[in-house]
Order: structure tokens, then C-alpha cells, then sequence
């Protein structure tokens, strides 16, 4: 799910850019230095959207860079254990398969997957029904529930499963073609 | 309650920095992004350049996967969703997934059920109705 919060950092500057344009010098630097980074309390950090305060900055013995902390806005994206969500497939094999929900990584194991779907090998590997009226292939979308999480130090990982009411496939790009 | 292991959307039991923090439907987040990306785009010419993966990666995400693409739609889901007491997360999840029947609501959003709030099978199908009817209308 994304979010909208405040964050707090500090961020250090050298003295070089001290000056008229110093809060414009800190607010680049901070959007450079968080978007897009990962952390498994927050989450991603997609944008920045907005500076809530600069504090008083604290001029660092012997290097003379400054630490100022600043309170920004930003939209996070951040799974959570027992959230249903829309994902797109990237890839399938015959250990279940992988999909994607902005910039989160989920895999569905195939014990995850209903027993009526079985594996199909071939250049577009995929999970059948029997009577072949739902197919789970590359670029399908589907609905998940992420049923565990694994936070590394940049990136979050999640499991997911489709064995439940009201979960699968929400089309399918090979039904159209 | 400690940490991750008691984490769980369904029960509504997320960290409650996230709990109290505004939570944004897919299709506001991609106004959100559309936005910034244009503004990247008027200060240089390569935006791409810009931006990160993450960025992205979300940025097409929630095209895909946004039911409402008229800003005065999106502005209404979320009125309409905020007259029934929901929790943020509730009202995300129900303003992403737009669930067709009762049955499927509670299916995505246990949690409406518990908590002790005055929420029966009726009121939820009317708040489905009023859904639907904005997509249809759009």
C-alpha cells in the first residue's frame, strides 16, 4: 500500500555550498540521497512531495560540515503481511511464480497456486486450468495476498498466495491475442 | 504487541506510524507522480535520467492498476468511502480492488467486520452501489 508520511534526516552539507540558494542546495541533495532507497521500517521511498521544516543546523567539530535536520513529506509504498493487492506477473516456472507490485517482488510458490492449475512448459511457460479457461502466463494480472515479508538492507521481498476466495487472475494478455 | 511478527493487514494490526499516516488509493498516487514527473520533465530534458527505479517502477504500476483516471472521481471515491468510518488502509484497499459483491468486500477488508462497528451487509452494499456508480459516470 502507499502512503503519505513525514520523515525526518539529518542531512550534512559541505560549507562550500553555503550561500543564498542553501535550503535549494539541501533539498536536492535530500532528494538524490532518499528517493527511491528502501528501508524495511518505511518501506520504499518513491517521492519526495514536500520540505515540513529545516531545523537549526549543528557545525561538526574539526570538518566544518553542517547537520541540519530536516522533516520532508514523501509517498512510500509498503507491503504488509495479509494485504490483498493487484500485481503483474514478471515471470513463471515450475516452482510457481514471480510478480510485481511497483517496486516489490513477489512470489507465489506453486503450493500457493491453486491444485487445478497445473504447470506448462513450452516459450511461454504457464499455470492452466484443466478445461484451460484461466491461464497465469508472463504480463497476466493478478490479485494476491502477500502472506510473509523478508526485509533485506535496500530491498523488501514478499510471498504471496493465490489459493484463496476472490484471488487470481484479473486478465489475461493471452485471452485477447 | 512487538515488531513484525504481530503484523497482520487483514486484522488491521500494521505499525502505527502507518495506522495514523495518510494512506493514498493507487489512483491518487499516480495524480501524486504524474505530477512530480511532469515538473522533472519542464527542468531538463531528460527526465529518465532523474529519476530511480523505484520511482518507476511505481509510476507504472499504479497506471495500470488505477480504477479512476479523473482527479474529480478520485476526489469523490474518497469522499463517499470517508462517510463509513473506515480506517485509511480499509479505504484504500477498497478504493483500489473496487470488490463487486458483499461477499468479496469482506473477503479483501476483514477487518470491516470487527472492531464493533455499526457495519451491516447493507450499508456495505450500498457503499459498493455508490462505487460502482462513479465508475460508471466517469
Amino acid at each position: 500500500m502507499f502512503f503519505h508520511i513525514v520523515l525526518e534526516r539529518n542531512m550534512q552539507l559541505h560549507p562550500r555550498h553555503f550561500g543564498r540558494d542553501l535550503r535549494d542546495k539541501l533539498v536536492t541533495k535530500l532528494m538524490k540521497d532518499v528517493e527511491g532507497t528502501c528501508s524495511g521500517r518505511h518501506g520504499f521511498i518513491v517521492a519526495i512531495t514536500g520540505i515540513e521544516n529545516v531545523g537549526k543546523g549543528l557545525i561538526r567539530d574539526g570538518t566544518g560540515f553542517v547537520t541540519f535536520p530536516v522533516k520532508y513529506q514523501c509517498v512510500v509504498f509498503r507491503p504488509f503481511k495479509g494485504e490483498i493487492l493487484e500485481a503483474v506477473v514478471t515471470m513463471v516456472n515450475k516452482m510457481g511464480f514471480f510478480a510485481e507490485a511497483g517496486p516489490v517482488q513477489i512470489f507465489v510458490s506453486n503450493h500457493l497456486i491453486p491444485d487445478d492449475m497445473e504447470f506448462q512448459t513450452g516459450d511461454m511457460p504457464n499455470y492452466t486450468t484443466s478445461d484451460g479457461s484461466v491461464k497465469i502466463q508472463k504480463e497476466s494480472e493478478v490479485r494476491l495476498k502477500i502472506i510473509g515479508t523478508r526485509v533485506d538492507a535496500t530491498e523488501i521481498f514478499c510471498i504471496g498466495t493465490i489459493k484463496d476466495d476472490f484471488l487470481g487472475v484479473i486478465s489475461d494478455p493471452g485471452a485477447t491475442s | 504487541m512487538s515488531g513484525e511478527e504481530e503484523e497482520n493487514a487483514a486484522e488491521l494490526k500494521i505499525p502505527d506510524e502507518f495506522l495514523k499516516a495518510k494512506c493514498l488509493m493507487n489512483c491518487e498516487v499516480a495524480l501524486i507522480l504524474e505530477h512530480k514527473y511532469e515538473q522533472l520533465q519542464q527542468m531538463s530534458e531528460d527526465p529518465m535520467n532523474q529519476i530511480s527505479q523505484v520511482f518507476e517502477k511505481s509510476l507504472q504500476y499504479v497506471k495500470r492498476f488505477s480504477r479512476y483516471k479523473n482527479p474529480d472521481a478520485v476526489r469523490q471515491v474518497r469522499e463517499i468511502l470517508s462517510r463509513y468510518q473506515l480506517a485509511e488502509f480499509e479505504l484504500s484497499v477498497l478504493g483500489n480492488l473496487c470488490p463487486e459483491t458483499v461477499e468479496e468486500a469482506l473477503a479483501m477488508v476483514p477487518s470491516i467486520k470487527t472492531r464493533g462497528r455499526a457495519h451491516d451487509d447493507d450499508a456495505i452494499e450500498k457503499m459498493l452501489n455508490d462505487l460502482s456508480l462513479i465508475k460508471k459516470f466517469e
